[in-house]
């Protein structure tokens, strides 16, 4: 389990925590998401250790990090947002190398690399110097360090960044597989699809701190999707069917409808004005996504950060 | 596992990790060890020479050949040490590393004990050499020069450790080291027999880890007097002390608040 209450690090004027606040049950995976600068690193890095905070409690698998730093870290598997590889040590090195450092006896390493190696899909390569691997298999191989200890907290700071699908795929695969192990595990991504693919709840992080926690549903419930209905000829005159906030824009034969429930609010529409039902030609719905969210909250926090005295 | 199990897994992986580094670049140690034998091969009868003149009144040709050498370009092998940690930081490593379960003490062993082994062969091929090759003999047992061996060789394990600290990239590593260690060797008496350098430079000669080097040195092999031999080790002694106050500021940059 993760733990953070209250986080605060400043930088000289930089506040880069500014009361961060987050809690990872075990079993969960949680996806950090925000803008560059937003405090995800920053978070990760006291996480690790390597950030002495100005206040807050950060608790590592139920271990105190500032009072009991090492067992914490004992508890913690992370992999950094940079590539943290010996380039010139093969893959198998590096899998044993960080196994030992966790406290693994080179036995239990060489099995565990094994086990790994599989899941990540990196049998063929773990003989080739890291630094000859392809963007994607580095990114493996650093993923596969973080887990060699069967971490109690896992944090992965953008595993997937620039890499191909197949490695996106293997690399979700084996967070979801040690996520249903009992790991705790924050997942630090831009890719949000990705989010949606590990069924991840989500921290939207802004300014040094979480604006919004909670499952896909729950945040997602109060985000407009679209609904566009195309017709023959110019479309029939509407009465909003529903009192939920909503926005209706014609364009020619087309109406696009934003609104919270696309699906719902079309189908009352349609009970209600069955008229223009037979010129209908198409109905595009488009639910909301994690993208949407991202962008609702992000523009919904910058207004209140010029609106806020 | 319990701890101290524990812990010795984390020092042995360190411990094999460094050493699989050191042996996948072995160019620059293997040139460092060369080199002295062949420079020494090349500069002895010239230092015979000159100390059959009598303008040296330390040690004979010999000796002031295999110790100067040996002490060069370990100064030189200094870079190696340097490039060891300076490495972690450019690879992200030494984060990860600060991120371990490892305490500082058992990182800066795994990664000390296989360059100390490495520093270790080099001054022994070296000395090894004369002794096979020239005659080399110590003045009176072979324990007080094994002992500056050891002494000079984590001198500049330390000393190697700390220049990585106060550099920031390879680049400036090579150039810093090059120069240091030049000028090092020079101060030292190690390129040059102390006597024949210019009276404002042997004065400063003291400054430098060379000067106490060779002088721990040269009471290994041609002065048996426990005094000279102890002066020497307690001035490499208070670089090691220096080195270490340095190093720590690596080892602080495991937490950056």
């Amino acid at each position: 389990m993760l733990v953070a209450e209250g986080l605060h690090k400043h930088y000289g004027a930089v506040r880069a925590l500014r009361g961060f606040s987050l809690c990872v049950r075990p079993g969960e995976i949680v996806g950090l998401v925000g803008e560059n600068g937003a405090g995800k690193t920053t978070f990760a890095r006291a996480v690790a250790g390597l950030v002495a905070l100005d206040a807050g409690t950060l608790r590592v698998g139920g271990v105190d990090v500032a009072a009991e730093p090492r067992a914490a870290r004992a508890a913690l598997g992370w992999a950094p947002q940079e590539l943290a590889l010996y380039p010139t040590m093969t893959a198998r090195e590096n899998l044993l190398v960080f196994g030992g450092l966790s406290g693994l006896s080179r036995r239990e390493s060489i099995q565990r690399a094994a086990e790994l190696s599989v899941a990540l899909e990196l049998t063929d390569v773990l003989d080739r110097p890291v630094g000859k691997l392809s963007g994607g298999q580095q990114r493996r191989v650093q993923a596969a360090t973080a887990m060699m200890h069967r971490p109690t907290v896992l944090l992965l700071d953008e595993p997937t960044v620039g890499a191909d699908p197949l490695t996106r795929q293997a690399v979700l695969s084996a967070v979801r597989s040690v996520a249903d192990e009992g790991c705790a595990v924050v997942y630090t991504t831009h890719y949000l699809p990705e989010l949606e693919a590990l069924g991840a709840s989500i921290a939207v992080v802004k300014g040094g701190r979480v604006i919004a926690r909670g499952s896909r549903t729950d945040l997602l419930a109060a985000v407009p999707g679209r609904a566009v209905l195309r017709y023959a000829g110019a479309p029939p005159k509407m009465a909003a069917p529903m009192s939920d906030p909503h926005t209706v824009q014609i364009d020619g034969s087309d109406v696009t409808i934003t609104v919270t429930n696309p699906a719902a609010y079309v189908a009352t529409l349609l009970a209600t004005h069955a008229d223009g039902v037979h010129r209908l030609r198409s109905i595009e719905l488009s639910p909301p996504t994690l993208d949407d969210l991202y962008r609702q909250l992000l523009q919904a926090t910058r207004h209140a950060d010029v609106v806020s005295p | 596992m319990s701890s101290a199990p524990r812990a010795r897994s984390r020092i042995g992986a360190l411990v094999r990790h460094e050493a699989i580094l050191l042996a996948r670049a072995p160019g620059p140690l293997i040139g460092y060890t060369v080199m002295p034998v062949l420079l020494m091969t090349v500069l002895r009868p010239m230092l015979e020479r000159v100390a059959s003149l009598g303008l040296t009144t330390g040690m004979d040709g010999t000796a002031q050949a295999a110790a100067g050498m040996a002490v060069m370009f370990s100064l030189f092998a200094l870079k190696v040490v340097g490039a060891g940690f300076l490495q972690e930081r450019t690879w992200h490593t030494w984060d990860r590393l600060g991120a371990s379960a490892a305490r500082t003490s058992e990182l800066l062993i795994g990664k000390a004990v296989p360059m100390l082994t490495v520093l270790l062969v080099q001054q022994a091929i070296i000395l090894g050499f004369a002794t096979a090759v020239f005659g080399l003999r110590p003045a009176a047992a072979w324990w007080p020069l094994a002992l500056v061996a050891i002494a000079w060789t984590g001198c500049i394990l330390i000393l190697g450790t700390a220049a990585a600290t106060l550099v920031q990239s390879p680049a400036q590593l090579s150039v810093a080291g090059d120069i240091a260690a030049v000028l090092t060797s020079i101060l030292g008496g190690a390129l040059v027999p102390a006597e024949l350098l210019p009276s404002w430079l042997r004065a400063v000669g003291p400054l430098s880890p060379g000067y106490w080097a060779m002088r721990s040195y040269r009471a290994a092999l041609v002065d048996p007097a426990p005094a000279s031999l102890i002066g020497g080790l307690a001035g490499l002694g208070c670089f090691i002390a220096l080195g270490i106050a340095l190093s720590a500021s690596l080892a602080r940059r495991r937490t950056d608040g």
